[in-house]
């Protein structure tokens, strides 16, 4: 019911330093542009399953994870979904707002539990309008953003699963800055949109190479190297993208390439 | 096909026509008419982006070529759209190639125009990211689509799609490029339309397309047709 008045004083970030934060869009503002935002984010708990965009719906709220990672769904009529991408500290869920758009398509929902700093949609608009740089850095996000998506159906249509499965998992990887995942096959199934019979498959293949390994419905990445080997081109060529776009020049992003554990 | 185009009111490309009066004017003066010919490279991954294209008719397709060689098309832009995309979204290099598929015309002009245009007005680079979401959501509904529908679904989705893009109930598309949209060997591509020409639908020879019955393609398409023509219409305000 506050949500149209500013926050209350006692979660008004503007006294947050810039320096703890780990989402690197907001991490990489210059000063005068960070102060702007921070007056309107408020940091939350993100739940395992919680839906924070739902297709066809007003977005009322944009999101910067800070930890853990969002999955962005299509989601056909019939109400199969088929993740698309995947939004971690390195990005923004909700950003189709400064293309104009007021409903989302797509639906985005938690996949681990996790923080994030909430900001919401007039109030980030208008923060926007006057923070030139961060408007251009979102941009930058979207189209790479738009690279993964292109190359996740490419990849859903070529690859096979086990290569599927291990791009999914760098991804994840990345993003959790963990390298122990609570996921069920289940929810790995519905990400990858195939059978969970199948997912146990692949992914028994990858705990018997000794390169994940995987126990009451936690996988831990034993071995980087090998599950990089095991995946599909799909991996590196969307983290390249990445790199070029958002972590080529240190001054864009802070914290530098991908953080890996 | 390659009608002469002249760049006068009111604009065969959509989403020029969704300019204001005086944004459409400037950027005119640097628009030049392009033939579209089948197979045309618009621009290359990985390479600088020297033109953008407004296409008028026909039909460009957005590939991505895996290490192996394999093509996988990722969406398709027509006289709803802008090639250029990366250069509204801050990056002046292509990260996938786009090739004519369906031959047309267009208008284009050279990247740093573009740009300078773009910087110059805010409420033409408003209706650009409009088109860069719409586009965005017919990947996305396309990566969903091609997953879970059955091929003649999809085939029916994509021959409604260029009829609408071509305006016409008569066009050329190869069987080769139907596969890749497809995501199909060409085999699978001949029972599909063989089976949507048995049913009187459609005929297809030496890539001539022809829509008999365009309501009966409806009926077969899946969802996805009218979903994304939606979100089109919405999104460039028809």
């Amino acid at each position: 019911m506050f949500e149209l008045s500013p926050p209350a004083a006692e979660h008004i970030m503007s006294k947050l330093d810039q320096d703890t934060i780990s989402n690197r869009i907001l991490a990489a503002l210059p000063a005068p542009e960070f102060s702007l935002i921070a007056a309107h984010l408020v940091r939350i708990d993100l739940q395992l399953g919680e839906s924070l965009h739902r297709a066809g719906e007003t977005i009322s709220q944009v999101y910067f994870p800070e930890i853990g990672f969002i999955s962005v769904l299509s989601v056909l009529s019939d109400g199969q979904p088929l993740e698309i991408g995947l939004v971690g500290a390195e990005g923004v869920a909700g950003v189709s707002v400064i293309l104009g758009a007021t409903t989302s398509y797509s639906e985005t929902m938690c996949q681990t539990g996790g923080a994030a700093h909430r900001i919401p949609v007039a109030a980030f608009k208008q923060v926007v309008e006057q923070a030139p740089y961060l408007r251009d850095l979102l941009l930058r996000y979207v189209h790479v953003f738009h690279v993964q998506v292109a190359q996740t159906a490419a990849c859903n249509a070529h690859h096979e699963l086990g290569q599927r499965l291990a791009r999914w998992l760098l991804a994840a990887h990345d993003r959790s800055g963990v390298p122990e995942l609570s996921l069920t096959q289940d929810l790995i199934a519905v990400m990858l949109g195939v059978r969970r019979s199948t997912v146990s498959v692949a992914a028994g293949q990858l705990q018997k190479a000794g390169i994940i390994r995987y126990q009451h419905g936690r996988i831990t990445i034993v071995d980087r190297v090998g599950l990089e080997n095991a995946a599909c081109e799909c991996y590196q060529a969307v983290a390249d993208e990445y790199r070029h776009m958002l972590g080529v020049d240190p001054a864009v992003i802070k914290a530098g390439e991908l953080r890996r554990p | 096909m390659a009608r002469n185009s002249k760049a006068i009111d009111p604009p065969a490309n959509r989403l020029l026509g969704l300019l204001a009066p005086r944004d459409y004017a400037s950027l005119r003066s640097h628009l030049e008419p392009v033939p579209l010919e089948y197979r045309k490279s618009l621009y290359q991954a990985d390479k600088k982006i020297e033109f953008v294209y407004f296409i008028e008719s026909g039909v460009g397709s957005l590939v991505n070529t895996m290490v192996n060689g394999q093509a996988a098309e990722v969406g398709t832009i027509g006289n709803e759209g802008l090639v250029g995309v990366p250069l509204v979204l801050g990056d002046e290099r292509a990260p996938t190639s786009v090739y004519i598929q369906v031959p047309g015309a267009g208008l284009r002009m050279r990247a740093a125009h573009f740009k300078a245009e773009l910087k110059r007005s805010p409420a033409m680079q408003a209706v650009m990211l409009r088109y860069v979401h719409a586009l965005f959501n017919q990947v996305a509904q396309s990566a969903a689509c091609n997953h879970f529908h059955a091929l003649e679904q999809r085939c029916c989705r994509w021959l409604l799609m260029t009829r609408d893009r071509m305006q016409s109930d008569e066009f050329l598309l190869t069987q080769e490029f139907l596969a890749m949209m497809l995501g199909v060997q060409r085999p699978g591509v001949s029972i599909a339309a063989g089976g949507l020409q048995r049913a009187g639908l459609i005929t297809y020879k030496r890539g001539h397309v022809t829509i008999l019955d365009g309501r009966g393609l409806e009926q077969r398409s899946c969802e996805c047709y009218q979903v994304s023509k939606k979100e089109f219409d919405r999104l460039l305000g028809d």
